[in-house]
């Protein structure tokens, strides 16, 4: 069990927290709100304890994506507010606003995400959605993708050993080790599916379709705060939608 | 002819686990050497640094006169031919034929060559009849017999096997036998992991035993089986031929069941 | 012979296959047995284990004649989800067989207890008890991807064990093993066995049949050619003509017969040589 408080959270609230992060930085235009956001998320993540990854993760996902968006906006935006002018481009007040505004809002809601994950536990994550109705196949093939990833990985180089003792030679430049990956993936995949079947058979021996309602040693704790939590982070979404929609109406 | 020879071989992973220390052994050329002993010993590793799967942390591994740590893997396989303990791991291709063809091609032979090499594989195999379909298809033991045929099809001087009679049936060891009396025909040298002590009497002269990343002992087959001290270390059970002809006094050193055979009625009257 | 498993003339082929791979094959099985199935690969083996766990007709579909009774049930009326309780099968591969969903061997051992429904505190003591029954105990954190084969077999075979199935239906457990897995793995099967369970075991080697088993059920191309006890069974001329392994005590006793000694009777276990070999001695009036 995590003894971090922000960890020791139930699943769904963290989650409400990422969606209310989400509805907030729809509701109120302004890119300086939303960068406030996003440092708000560095806060949070440093009181969590995984400021660093959290931090990494964000520049290597997000920042290329951001970059692009920004110019994109910057040069293609139309506007009259002329402030300058590079090339053939013209750049506007309005192209320079909406990129800030575009790019603080991605920031912000990738960064959401990108924190829930890094402290929120896929398998607890599966089990809260299980709580609220995901069916355990669907909770099965999350869970189970996930930890055959790394198994892939392992029988991919097994094969790659295997084609080296049969002379192909992978070990020099990328394009030498890019063509002997191809023809991994024909075993990988066969390999895949020929284990389907020993899999779900594996499954049925442990009962997987029993008609009964099936118990589990992994329980999540919902406590007093998280329900706290969740109904604040609903409230306050909630109202500034209310707010951003008024505002629009009158 | 190839001969090989590890000289005060150690190998530790990159994680610091050490899997070997310390080995001494040479195979020349045209010997058939077992090697056993319990899983987690270090066999696989110790025949993974004969065709440069791994490299050596401390020590050479001489294969012919090349050392293995300026040759890759490829360069190696044509003259070491390793067969994989899980065929799964090593075929790859949607025909028996292409998946024999494979290996032969690989190593420059012409065309002519290379039909003539795969039809022998496969014929001594036992798999003609299958050549033209999914090696996936097929069950277990004979998958085994395709990966055996794609490698000697390679016609390297020395072929490795590992277990290669696991789930194997009465016709599969005896598809087996053929293969490695014609692989003796040839000259070739045969290294054998496994854990049939059966198989090792009936097939093979030299038996080296590992446990704890060590080789423990290593000499003829004969020998090593009435070693206490190294069957208690290594866990192995001697042959049945063996245990029988201790249960009945015969003198030491019977191991295949037409030698105990021969004692027995030596002694017993009929 | 109070019959758990009986099969009435069944005969099934695959859907894809164009051959029967059971012909008209009818069994008995007593409650308590430890019946091992034999024959060469492709004899039908597997097919049979599918029939009696009722993987077949309720995962392969196929043509499937006759019938399959498990405790005086049809097999084919049972649903697939609730025979897990009645009947465990555990297989070749060991590593196929993990949930792949759970990150310790405890709550990968307790998988098949929570897809049952058990109460949370009677999974925990249920799991503990067979952790130590099957001697896994100092492998309850460890995450299965990364257990050898052995230690995923008997992982297996625990995760089995452990929803305290009747019968259980056991497809060459020891092909992948070494000797000392192996041996570890027969240690539960006996376990099993002195615990009033019925096996249905299909094994290669001949030499633990001949030390673990009750009944023989020998199987080629697909047709039962002999069912009965083991020492009858291998002692039956016509077991010799389908090619088939003997256990190497019994090897060596029909070549030495065939080389003219007139032995007393059939030994299947290398212990059992000596005795054989003293009695034939003193049969003819020697010392």
């Amino acid at each position: 069990m995590a003894t971090n408080a922000i960890r020791a959270l139930h699943p769904m609230t963290k989650f409400t927290f990422a969606l209310f992060v989400t509805a907030a930085v729809i509701a109120v235009p302004s890119y300086l709100f939303a960068y406030a956001m996003f440092a708000a998320l560095l806060v949070i993540a440093a009181a969590a304890g995984v400021l660093r990854e959290f931090f990494a993760f964000v520049l290597k996902t997000l920042v290329v994506l951001l970059i692009i968006v920004f110019l994109m906006q910057l040069l293609f935006y139309p506007g009259d507010d002329i402030i300058g002018g590079w090339w053939v481009f013209t750049l506007t007040q309005e192209g320079l606003a909406y990129g800030l505004l575009l790019t603080s809002r991605i920031l912000a809601i990738g960064s959401a995400f990108i924190l829930f994950f890094r402290i929120t536990e896929v398998k607890d994550f599966v089990k809260a959605l299980e709580n609220m109705g995901l069916p355990p196949a669907g909770a099965y093939v999350v869970l189970s993708t996930l930890q055959i990833i790394p198994e892939m990985r392992r029988q991919s180089n097994v094969i790659m050993d295997a084609q080296k003792t049969r002379g192909v030679e992978t070990e020099g430049s990328v394009l030498v080790r890019a063509k002997a990956f191809l023809p991994t993936l024909t075993p990988l995949i066969l390999s895949a599916i020929a284990s389907t079947e020993e899999r779900a058979i594996t499954l049925e021996s442990r009962a997987f379709s029993a008609p009964v309602n099936k118990t589990s040693l992994h329980t999540l704790e919902r406590r007093p705060i998280d329900t706290g939590l969740i109904a604040l982070f609903t409230i306050g979404a909630v109202a500034l939608i209310v707010w951003r929609v008024a505002v629009w109406i009158l | 002819m190839t001969e090989i020879r590890l000289k005060g071989v150690s190998f530790a992973y990159p994680d610091g686990t050490k899997a070997l220390e310390d080995l001494e052994l040479t195979v020349r050329a045209g010997e058939r050497v077992a090697i056993a002993g319990q899983n987690g010993a270090g066999k696989t590793t110790a025949v993974k640094l004969m065709n440069g799967l791994l490299r050596p942390t401390e020590g050479t591994v001489e294969v012919g006169d090349w050392d293995t740590k300026d040759r890759t893997t490829a360069q190696l396989s044509k003259k070491v031919g390793y067969v994989f303990q899980n065929p799964d791991d090593q075929i790859f291709h949607n025909e028996v034929i292409d998946e024999v063809r494979f290996g032969p091609k690989n190593m420059g032979f012409d065309e002519a060559r290379t039909d003539e090499l795969t039809a022998w594989a496969i014929g001594l195999c036992g798999i003609v009849k299958h050549g033209e379909e999914n090696p996936y298809n097929l069950p277990y033991s004979m998958r085994k017999f395709v990966t055996v045929a794609s490698v000697i099809a390679m016609d390297g001087d020395v072929v490795i096997m590992d277990e290669p009679t696991a789930g194997q049936d009465q016709v599969g060891l005896a598809i087996l036998k053929d293969v490695l009396d014609e692989l003796g025909r040839r000259g070739k040298t045969v290294i054998t992991i496994t854990h049939d002590m059966e198989f090792v009497a009936e097939h093979f002269d030299r038996l080296v035993i590992m446990a704890n990343r060590r080789i423990i002992a290593d000499g003829p087959a004969s020998e090593l089986f009435s070693r206490e001290a190294v069957l208690k270390e290594s866990m192995l059970k001697p042959p049945s031929a063996a245990i029988i002809a201790q249960s009945l006094g015969l003198p030491e050193g019977i191991i295949r069941r037409k030698q105990l055979e021969e004692h027995i009625l030596a002694r017993e009257p009929h | 012979m109070d019959p758990v498993i009986q099969l009435k003339n069944v005969s099934y082929r695959y859907p894809v296959g164009d051959e029967q791979v059971l012909k008209n094959v009818s069994l008995d099985i007593g409650r308590g047995k430890l019946v091992t199935i034999v024959g060469n690969n492709s004899a039908g083996k597997t097919t049979l284990c599918n029939l009696i766990r009722g993987f077949i007709p309720h995962f392969y579909k196929g043509d499937l004649e006759g019938s399959v009774l498990v405790d005086g049930e049809e097999i084919a009326d049972a649903q697939l989800g609730q025979l897990a309780e009645k009947i465990g099968y555990v297989f070749q591969n060991p590593f196929i067989q993990i949930s792949g969903v759970k990150e310790t061997v405890f709550d990968e051992v307790a998988f098949g207890l929570e897809n049952l429904g058990v109460p949370v505190d009677d999974i925990r003591r249920r799991v503990e008890d067979v952790l130590q029954l099957v001697k896994i105990d100092n492998l309850r954190n460890k995450n299965p991807f990364e257990l050898s084969g052995g230690q995923r077999q008997r992982v297996a075979l625990a995760s089995i064990i452990v929803m305290d199935p009747d019968i259980l239906v056991i497809d060459e457990p020891s092909s992948q093993l070494d000797p000392v897995g192996t041996e570890q793995v027969f240690d539960i099967i006996r376990l099993m066995k002195e615990r009033g369970k019925t096996i249905v075991l299909v094994e290669h080697k001949m030499d633990l049949i001949a030390e673990y088993a009750d009944e023989l059920i020998v199987l080629a191309d697909g047709e039962v050619k002999l069912h009965g006890p083991v020492r009858e069974v291998f002692a039956d001329p016509s077991y010799m003509a389908l090619g088939i392994q003997y256990p190497h005590a019994a090897a060596l006793a029909l070549d030495l017969q065939e080389k003219g000694m007139e032995l007393p009777f059939l030994p299947i276990r290398d212990e059992e040589v000596a005795e054989c070999l003293a009695r034939a001695r003193r049969k003819e009036g020697r010392p």
